[in-house]
């Protein structure tokens, strides 16, 4: 039993939602059919006011559709029956003869949301955890039970445009303000809320929604809308434009015929590989969040304070983190004038989150307060985790942590944020070497919700689980990365980088190189990625990966050149772009490169060529991390360079890619740039081997 | 006292001069920073607490109680509950023994104490009569009466009283705290170059002690603005401080013949002190080590108009309290509100007749040699943010007992409105 009917004294009926078993509501055939068996029974009733709809989950109404269940049966005909199937019975109860209200308190996404768009009446209560929306275009569909339809007829087009492309939530005052919902309560007085407004009866058909809805202005808020997703999305989403299509043309029209079009675009858009791979995100989403590593499960210890050495950008964007979600921080450095800086970026974060209202102003405060700045030699023997973010030397490092040893308490986990030297060298000093794990952040902190967790050979169970636990109960997705060069990410991604790096110094244009691995998908283009990161940065972690990989991809002398001039990148104001002083402004290519370049093979290569020198050197090193167990499974691949590098999402990630693009096309490629350009190219035993027999990284599906 | 309270830690925020470096901080965030940093410096469990007592005499508008807002916003948990205290200028001082008199009745064996004061951040207010007209617009309903409310306003309305001032002037004899010691200065004939040379010694041997009190202080991180910059040291310390720039000073509070200045008086500073203090059995416990411990203390009243001798009254208390004699001491701590003050405490505890007529004695409370009077300088260098000074005076003396070997210290104040205190502290 999801959904229970019941009768109150005052001919009032109430449809409660409570999916056994489970935290969330969501939305599954067996849901939909026992909602259409309750709408029959209500129909039937002649003794009824009104219906509310109500969920007893603590903070979800409805969290939507059941992804598991539906992808399944991912077939044209099984997806056109779900689609059926929700439209017949939301469009059941919006024409039930007694006016009925969705309650809503807490998450109200998706289904949820277009079945409260089915009711006459919203009301939504002001807790926090109140959200509201239509979040399709995020998994590469839309809103395909009537919400395309009824959420423009609702509120007009330009603002449902709004929400569906971009597939925004809303909280409770903001829904309102939109006209999502026509009343807010106070949770506890939610449901008299809703049943006074049952009073009304049935909603009024909707009036004209001014200026901007006329037949006349709906040309200009589609362009605008339309230039405005292509903007943000280079073209690679067909879902929101799809979207766009649906609710302009089904506005103003008959709801049968809007259903329909919602209906064959919904079908239209299931088949595209975008689709596959967003909802593929959203599995390995929900993948991370319950990563459970066997025989460490239950070892560690709850983390209830921690505390942070180093108080540079890691070690103040670790320590607001996680202050922001209650954890007492100690921040230590070896001077006040360090600790000044990571408090003053630890502000700016909070005051910005407070800001764009993530935060009330005294919640950002509480938050700073958690926040304590040392700089003397203290007792950490009450704190659970110390995650070490200080410079990336070993020798420092492991002067650190046996000071670190001395000082904490003999249950207190020792974690490293280093993003390059080895756990085990790191832990090798000290008299337990198994309390080391490395919780790697990744910079911006408080954007980027990837951390790798990394097992060293001698590791201890209990360390691993209590840093897990831990980057769980912060909000962040971790992935489990065994103790090697660059771990996974970096590990990736910098051949890429360097390539890039080469790709110039053989004459191609700095633009060039980046547009079209922004065209590719990624979020920023290689040599603007490396002056963000910082060239000495950059090169600091290539120079590490060439010296400790077996096969390196070979580093040449342009960074170093550019870092002697003190050119750095963004941080310097000059890098392969020029960043201009005002905030906001376009940086320009740095025009005085021209010394650094030379004819060669790159210049006379076309796009494919070059796109192929950036993207398989990648595939290469994917696949050679899967080759030797630096993670268990090519969705952690995926997973990671996604939530750790923003890699084209669309695709999937790079093993996904490569099983789009074949094993034995790779590696045709891959050995003509071995002899044409470099051997570094060579293919991988582990891609020669998947070429041979015709394999794939995920099973066919 | 039945049982002595330990101290068991202390720290302290620099001590700058109003709207300078700690400006931008108010009371209860400089407050919160002492706290917390005492509180990660003896890491024991802040649920253990019994109460937290801060003093604070310009407590802030938006904190109410702002002992209780310390507390909370320096991690200690709800279920602890806080009071503020104020006895003007000893603020520091009663939060100590507020905590000591609670442990004797049974009341807890572990605090959280101490004193904070935003000097800088005191208000300015509105007159009475602007504070009626605000009344009358703020009642106004239609546009005529709004138009009329707002008409009444003359510029005089404007005019603000500055709550510092008005914290500075006692109400009952009407002398500002100045001129006290002025009427000190008459009554034992002290001279406008002793008092410079007082305040001369002060800061001498306040820049004599910057490394002991790097010791006790803990940086603070100023909120809001772009400037990163750490606070880690007093600044009201004058390096190099003469006879010839103390001399060129204008007297500020009596235009004929005054010999109070800005630099013989004490500064108005910003600051915050917060102090660890526990029974025996909190020390059991917590398994903490003390620095020291309060043996005694008295407070006494006086004269409001010569307010500034409240500690030689309040050391004759203790003394019937106690039994010990100024003699007993090996430091001696005298706040200096004013350096006129300060050397009549001095004359006065020196004489026989002050102690037959005002102590109520045979003899002379007794001799303070002036090798053994504020050895570190005091608040005519320092600053004396009046909340904090009291406790900072016992963290301060304490460090030096430790560090000169010694045994006792008696550590007083005046106190604004005629009274003084006095504590006496020994080591462990």
């Amino acid at each position: 039993m999801n959904i229970s009917l019941t009768f109150g004294d005052a001919g009032i009926a109430r449809l409660t939602f409570d999916r056994p078993n489970s935290s969330a509501n969501l939305f599954d055939i067996a849901t939909l059919e026992e909602l259409d068996a309750h709408l029959a029974t209500l129909e039937s009733r002649r003794d009824l006011r009104g219906v509310v709809l109500v969920s007893t989950k603590a903070k979800i109404f409805i969290a939507g559709a059941d992804l598991n269940s539906f992808t399944k049966n991912f077939t044209p005909e099984g997806l056109g029956q779900t689609v059926d199937l929700g439209h017949r019975i939301f469009t059941r109860l919006e024409q039930l003869p007694i006016p009925s209200v969705a309650a809503i308190n807490g998450v109200c996404l998706g289904g949820g949301c277009e079945l409260a768009l089915a009711c006459d009446w919203r009301v939504a209560s002001l807790d926090k955890s109140t959200k509201i929306g239509l979040p399709e275009t995020q998994l590469g569909i839309l809103p395909a039970w009537g919400g395309s339809v009824r959420l423009p007829r609702l509120i007009g087009l330009p603002a449902a445009l709004g929400i569906i492309l971009a597939g925004k939530q809303l909280a409770a005052i903001p829904a309102q303000k939109a006209g999502l919902v026509d009343e807010l309560a106070q949770p506890e007085y939610l449901l008299a809320a809703a049943e006074k407004f049952l009073a009304r009866g049935k909603r009024p058909a909707p009036a004209p929604k001014g200026l901007f809805n006329s037949a006349l202005a709906r040309p200009l808020v589609a362009m605008k809308a339309k230039r405005d997703v292509l903007a943000k999305t280079q073209g690679h989403y067909p879902a929101p434009l799809q979207a766009l299509k649906v609710c302009r043309a089904a506005y103003g029209r008959p709801l049968a015929e809007g259903l329909a079009l919602e209906r064959a675009a919904f079908l239209e858009l299931a088949k595209t590989p975008a689709c596959r791979s967003l909802m593929g995100i959203f599995f390995l989403q929900e993948r991370a969040k319950k990563l459970k590593v066997p025989g460490v499960d239950g070892t560690g210890i709850k983390v209830r304070s921690l505390a942070v050495v180093g108080a540079g950008v890691m070690g103040a964007g670790i320590a607001q983190w996680s202050a922001a979600r209650g954890y007492p921080v100690l921040l230590k450095d070896i001077a006040p004038e360090m600790l000044a800086k990571g408090l003053k970026a630890a502000e700016k974060i909070f005051r910005d989150a407070a800001k764009r209202r993530i935060f009330t102003e005294a919640e950002a405060t509480a938050g700073l307060d958690r926040i304590t700045p040392v700089a003397t030699a203290v007792s950490l023997a009450r704190v659970d985790l110390v995650i070490e973010a200080a410079v990336e030397k070993l020798e420092l490092k492991q002067k650190i942590f046996r000071q670190l040893e001395q000082q904490a308490g003999s249950q207190t986990v020792l974690a490293t944020n280093t993003s390059a030297l080895s756990i085990d060298a790191i832990a090798s000093g000290l008299a337990d070497p198994g309390r080391v794990v490395g919780i790697h952040f990744f910079n911006p902190v408080h954007r980027m919700q990837l951390v790798e967790i990394v097992r060293g050979p001698r590791t201890s169970p209990a360390a691993l689980d209590t840093a897990l636990q831990f980057v769980k109960a912060i909000g962040k997705l971790p992935v489990l990365v065994k103790d090697s060069p660059g771990f996974l990410v970096n590990r990736i991604l910098l051949p890429y980088m360097v390539e890039s790096v080469r790709l110039f110094n053989e004459g191609c244009g700095i633009q060039q190189l980046d547009r079209l691995m922004l065209d590719f998908g990624m979020p920023m283009g290689p040599l603007r990625l490396s002056d963000e990161v910082g060239l000495d940065v950059a090169q600091h972690v290539a120079l590490d990966l060439q010296q400790r990989l077996p096969q390196p991809v070979p580093i040449n002398d342009t960074l170093e050149k550019m870092i002697a001039r003190g050119w750095l990148g963004k941080k310097s104001g000059q890098g392969f772009y020029v960043f201009g002083p005002k905030k906001g402004a376009k940086e320009k290519p740095n025009g005085e490169l021209g010394f650094l370049q030379t004819a060669g093979k790159g210049a006379g290569q076309d796009a494919a060529t070059l796109l192929d020198r950036m993207v398989l050197v990648m595939i290469n090193e994917a696949a050679r991390c899967l080759e030797e167990g630096v993670v268990a499974a090519p969705e952690d691949v995926d997973f990671g360079m996604i939530f750790g590098t923003g890699w084209a999402p669309f695709r999937g990630g790079p093993l996904r890619h490569a099983d789009t693009l074949g094993a034995s096309e790779i590696v045709r490629r891959l050995e003509r740039l071995a002899t044409e350009v470099a051997p570094y190219f060579a293919p991988c035993e582990r891609l020669r081997a998947m070429a041979h027999a015709q394999a794939t990284f995920y099973p066919a599906t | 006292m039945k049982e002595p309270l330990y101290i068991v830690d202390g720290v302290r925020t620099p001590f700058a001069k109003m709207g300078t470096s700690l400006a931008g901080c108010d009371a209860t965030e400089l407050g919160r920073t002492a706290a917390a940093a005492v509180l990660t410096r003896t890491a024991f469990d802040p649920a253990l607490i019994d109460e937290v007592i801060f003093g604070c005499v310009g407590n802030p508008a938006d904190a109410a109680n702002v002992s209780r807002v310390i507390a909370l916003r320096a991690g200690v948990p709800e279920s602890v509950p806080a009071i503020t205290v104020s006895r003007n200028c000893a603020s520091g001082f009663e939060a100590i023994t507020q905590a000591s008199d609670k442990a004797a009745n049974g009341r807890g064996d572990i605090f959280l104490v101490g004193g904070a004061e935003s000097m800088s951040n005191y208000p300015l207010l509105y007159n009475a009569s602007a504070v009626k007209k605000y009344a009358a617009l703020g009642k106004a309903r239609t546009f005529g009466q709004k138009a009329s409310a707002l008409l009444a306003f003359r510029p005089a309305d404007f005019a603000p009283r500055i709550a510092l001032m008005l914290g500075l002037t006692d109400p009952v004899c009407g002398l500002g705290m100045g001129q006290t010691a002025e009427l000190l200065a008459r009554d034992w004939q002290l001279t406008r170059v002793m008092q410079d040379q007082f305040a001369l010694q002060s800061h001498q041997r306040a820049e004599a002690a910057r490394e002991k009190f790097q010791e006790e202080i803990t940086a603070v991180y100023p909120r809001g603005g772009r400037d990163t910059a750490a606070v880690v040291s007093d600044n009201g310390v004058r390096e190099g401080q003469t006879m010839e720039a103390l001399g060129k000073l204008k007297a500020v509070f009596e235009k004929r013949g005054g010999t109070v200045t800005a630099g013989n008086a004490s500064q108005i500073t910003d600051g915050a002190v917060a102090l660890i203090v526990m029974t025996e059995a909190g020390l059991k416990q917590t398994g903490l080590k003390p620095i020291g411990k309060l043996v005694g203390f008295a407070y006494a009243g006086c004269e409001p108009s010569r307010m500034g001798l409240g500690p030689v009254y309040a050391m004759a208390k203790a003394e019937k309290l106690t039994g010990f004699k100024l003699a007993d001491a090996d430091l001696i701590e005298i706040n200096e509100a004013f350096a006129a003050q300060v050397l009549a405490c001095r004359a006065a505890a020196a004489s026989a007749e002050f102690g037959r007529r005002h102590l109520g004695r045979d003899a002379a409370l007794g001799e303070i040699p002036e090798g053994k009077l504020n050895v570190n300088g005091g608040a005519i260098a320092l600053g004396h943010p009046v909340g904090a000074s009291g406790a900072r005076l016992v963290l301060t003396a304490l460090r030096e007992l430790h560090r000169r070997g010694g045994k006792r210290a008696v550590v007083s104040l005046c106190i604004g409105g005629g009274q003084g205190g006095a504590l006496w502290l020994e080591t462990v």
